[in-house]
């Protein structure tokens, strides 16, 4: 009954200690030949925190994430994830230690229903071996069944039941961002990291995805990373914001204190002659 | 299986929650209720059912809910509409059911009107309207909410949870067992159970009262006139504000052991209609134009066998039901050929659509146009038009099964009297009737005379005893020797034709009924082209000898439909598009009837002179402004001879 729900259960029945996630980056630099994509960055991502990442064009905020996942392997620099070096891991082991993300540019199978996109997250879990599964056995029934449950209870918090069928590639772009999201709860990430996911959504697309961000950070405790460039997102989301500007950060703070930097201010409106 | 009638007529003594009750107790596991949740259907037997009830009741009792308050539900169609409904009633509490779609100030007009204690609200929408009227509504003291979904940031103790509510309710069993049969056998059939709103016009809507007596007749009269079992299924569609699925959900359902059926959200819908395929349904006529064009669409989407199969399915359906609905013979070859088809074409379409275990089919609301129901109808889905009222508690005039008339709302279910007054009114008596309007003498009054219910809408008995409403009291015309005739009635029927756009009808204190067509200029001219009659403006088409002779058989089809007095007797094909830009319709498409009257009363006194042509010059305003005149003739064409 639905009285009963609006808490999935990878949430509400999930020990504090297993969601722990504390991020500790030191001195990263990464360049791609002669060209300097970090110098020398630093940062702290605190547990439960909701941290925004902000910057112009080019400044290399991607590149950061990449770093983080394992797409891209830094030159210099320790990233230190609940205290292990994960630098140079590769993506699916970095997956493995529990960092979830979403791509700037819709990483999904478009071919794929919505709820097959979302259920291959759940492969992370997957106990049964190969040849119980090739003669379906019970067991692997039964584990089948507990994951839908939390594939539904997903589709359900996110609103998707509608598109719950329907092939990823028939789908406006703003649907497509919430499926990633889904996509990247059902691994259960101690660290959520979210590549521009309001870019090209309509305003009230915007609206439901600040709710559900909202909800599970304040409600649920999950530690969040943002990439956004859509300011008014980030000021009314962020507990904290980093701005990087060419490769370099250049201020961190709360939302009010980042409006009034000098530094952001002409990174952004640059200087006058 | 069926629950036998003489258990039925037993349990007329008893109110609504006792005969669940009672129901629990026999029915216990089997399911009473379905919702379609995560994914897949959660099903409710009727002893949870019970206790869902008996939990939301003492927790409204705990909250200060005695005999006589009253408690208002803002909700959408879920089983915890039933359950607050249910369980606040059996406390001898009334209820009445809002909009989710009602503004804040619509909500805090009904619930002042009411005198609401509490109100049970489906999320944090409806819960944000109310606390933004809350100075408005000072004498609710809980304000409860189903879906907890966005609700964690809300710490005001005004609100309460669902789940914290049955929690009450758990915990005051414990403590009073015997309390909640204490309080629900003091209930007796008279009581008022239930308040609905009216569909007011003008105003406010008014508060019609029903009693536990009402709904149990209702269903009664349903169970003994439908073929209706034990575990058949209803999905609740129509909000729970309407009179419709109360009826069912608080009436048929309980007493017939019936299963209601929840929908996951109202976007997945056509999927769960499908997934569950109910075996009544009632619902309002756009439904079924729309479904009809859909499967129309989807039929000329697919490939070239699929659609042959289904143009001779159709051909061959269309020709049976005809001959039926004439009460002739039908040689066995098309019945043959019929029996083949159900199964090749007719059950694979109607399980497509979700149709497939109907038994019966109810249109109601607007009239639908008789091509839909014959459509439906020779693909064997058993379609047909009902007629009721909120102050009736429902439906209560259906057609019989065998005997359905495309244009007619059927004869009275069991113990209804139905008459019409001699203004043409329809009357009704029935058991079922309402008990009058909360706080409003003069509008009862009015309503209910003599134990006849005034229905407001005009109609006539036709020969076979079937009721044909017309419209409308306020809207019916008079001919010069007093017979009723509804204009709008008319027209909507003349509109159904596809060949025309638009007709005016008139005859206020005339001989007899005669009409301006405007033709359907597309449909017209592919018709034209088609039989290679060359045409070039819409004037010129309208006057073509061939287009008159089409739309004189359309009419002269339609009017052998209509009551004798309303039939057409002259019509003109205008030689232009009525136009909201020359004022002759409203913006919204609707025919300013007097202004056209007198724009054209040359034309109108032409047909009643007895003319056959007549010169005229019109004025065409342009977009831009600018006036200009058309100068042509029209002739004045006799749809049936006049009776002198």
């Amino acid at each position: 009954m639905r009285a009963f729900r609006g808490e999935p259960s990878i949430y509400s029945d999930a020990q504090p200690a297993k969601r722990q996630a504390e991020l500790k980056i030191e001195n990263l630099t990464l360049s791609f030949g002669g060209l300097m994509a970090l110098h020398d960055v630093s940062l702290e991502v605190k547990n439960g925190e909701f941290l925004s990442i902000i910057g112009p064009n080019g400044a290399g905020k991607t590149s950061l994430l990449n770093c983080i996942t394992g797409f891209y392997h830094p030159q210099k620099g320790r990233i230190l994830f609940n205290g292990e070096d994960i630098t140079g891991l590769h993506p699916h082991e970095v997956t493995k230690r529990g960092i979830g993300r979403t791509f700037q540019n819709i990483e999904l199978f478009p071919g794929m229903t919505v709820l097959a996109n979302i259920f291959l997250a759940r492969h992370l879990y997957c106990n049964y071996s190969f040849a119980k599964a090739s003669f379906f056995s019970r067991s692997v029934k039964e584990e089948e069944v507990k994951h839908r449950r939390i594939v539904e209870e997903i589709i359900d918090f996110l609103e998707m039941q509608p598109i719950r069928k329907k092939l990823v590639g028939s789908l406006p772009y703003g649907l497509r961002k919430r499926v990633e999201l889904g996509r990247a709860l059902a691994l259960e990430p101690k660290l959520l990291i979210l590549d521009e996911p309001f870019a090209g959504m309509t305003l009230e697309e915007k609206e439901d995805m600040v709710r559900f961000l909202r909800e599970i950070n304040t409600r649920w405790n999950q530690t969040t990373i943002l990439v956004e460039h859509d300011m008014a997102v980030v000021m009314s989301i962020s507990e904290r914001i980093i701005v990087l500007n060419f490769g370099e950060k250049i201020a961190e703070g709360p939302p009010d204190v980042i409006k009034n930097h000098p530094e952001v201010i002409k990174a952004y409106l640059g200087e006058e002659a | 299986m069926k629950i036998k009638a003489e258990y039925l007529s037993q349990l007329k003594m008893y109110t609504i929650p006792q005969i669940l009750y009672k129901q629990a107790e026999l029915l216990r596991d089997r399911v009473a209720l379905r919702k379609k949740c995560l994914g897949r259907w959660e099903t409710v037997s009727w002893k949870e059912y019970l206790n869902f009830v008996k939990h939301v009741g003492l927790g409204l009792y705990s909250l200060g809910i005695r005999r006589g308050d009253h408690v208002a539900i803002i909700m959408d169609n879920q089983p915890e509409w039933l359950f607050s409904e249910l369980g606040a009633q059996a406390m001898g509490a009334v209820t009445l059911n809002l909009f989710t779609s009602s503004i804040a100030k619509e909500l805090s007009v009904m619930i002042n009107r009411f005198g609401a204690k509490v109100v049970i609200a489906q999320d944090q929408e409806q819960v944000d309207k109310l606390l933004e009227v809350r100075d408005e509504i000072k004498d609710v003291v809980k304000v409860i909410y189903v879906d907890p979904t966005g609700m964690s940031f809300y710490k005001d103790p005004w609100l309460l949870s669902f789940k914290e509510l049955l929690d009450l309710g758990k915990e005051l069993e414990t403590k009073e067992p015997d309390l909640f049969e204490k309080e629900l056998w003091k209930g007796k059939k008279e009581d008022i159970n239930l308040m609905m709103m009216t569909s007011g016009t003008t105003g406010i809507p008014k508060l019609a009262m029903l009693k536990h007596e009402n709904f149990v007749d209702m269903a009664l009269k349903w169970i003994e006139s439908a073929p209706i079992e034990v575990g058949d299924n209803w999905i609740s569609i129509t909000p729970p504000a309407w009179i419709v699925d109360q009826m069912w959900g608080i009436g048929v359902a309980i007493l017939s052991g019936m299963v209601m059926n929840f929908p996951e959200m109202q976007e997945t819908l056509a999927e769960d209609y499908r997934e569950i395929g109910p075996s009544i349904t009632i619902t309002s006529s756009r439904f079924w134009e729309d479904l009809a064009s859909k499967i129309r669409v989807k039929i000329d989407d697919s490939g070239f066998i699929k659609r042959k199969f289904y143009e001779w399915g159709l051909k061959i359906g269309t020709r049976v039901t005809d001959l039926e609905s004439k009460k002739k013979d039908v040689p066995f070859i098309l019945r043959l050929l019929k029996g083949i088809f159900r199964y090749i074409v007719y059950r694979p379409l109607l399980d497509r659509v979700g149709c497939l275990h109907i038994k019966a089919a109810v249109t109601g609301g607007h009239p639908i146009s008789p091509d839909v129901i014959r459509f439906f109808r020779s693909i064997g889905l058993n379609l047909k038009h009902a007629y009721g009222l909120t102050e009736g508690c429902g439906v209560f005039q259906v057609q019989p099964d065998d005997e359905v008339k495309p244009e007619t709302v059927g004869k009275p279910l069991p113990r209804t009297e139905i008459k019409i007054s001699e203004d043409n009114e329809i009357l009704v008596k029935s058991p079922s009737l309402f008990v009058g309007y909360y706080k409003d003498e003069e509008a009862t009054k009015k309503a209910l005379e003599n134990g006849y219910l005034h229905t407001g809408d005009a109609g006539y008995i036709d020969e076979d005893g079937h009721l044909i409403v017309i419209g409308r009291k306020e809207e019916i015309m008079r001919l010069k020797g007093g017979e009723a005739f509804s204009p709008d009635f008319i027209e909507t029927r003349l509109k159904f034709s596809p060949y025309i756009k638009e007709a005016v009808v008139f005859g206020e204190e005339r001989d007899y009924v005669t009409g301006f067509i405007c033709i359907d200029f597309g449909n017209v001219g592919s018709w034209a082209e088609a039989r290679m009659i060359p045409y070039t403006t819409y004037t010129d088409l309208s006057q073509q000898k061939p287009v008159e002779e089409l739309i004189l058989s359309e009419v002269r089809r339609i009017n052998n439909e209509l009551p004798k007095p309303m039939r057409l007797k002259k019509i003109l094909l205008l030689y232009k598009m009525l136009d909201p830009d020359d004022e002759e319709l409203t913006r919204t498409g609707k025919v300013r009837r007097k202004f056209v009257y007198q724009r054209y009363i040359d034309l109108v006194e032409a047909m009643y002179a007895g003319k056959d042509e007549i010169e005229v010059t019109g004025k065409v305003q342009y977009r831009d402004g600018h006036v200009g005149t058309i100068t042509t003739k029209v002739r004045i064409l006799d749809v049936e001879p006049i009776e002198q």
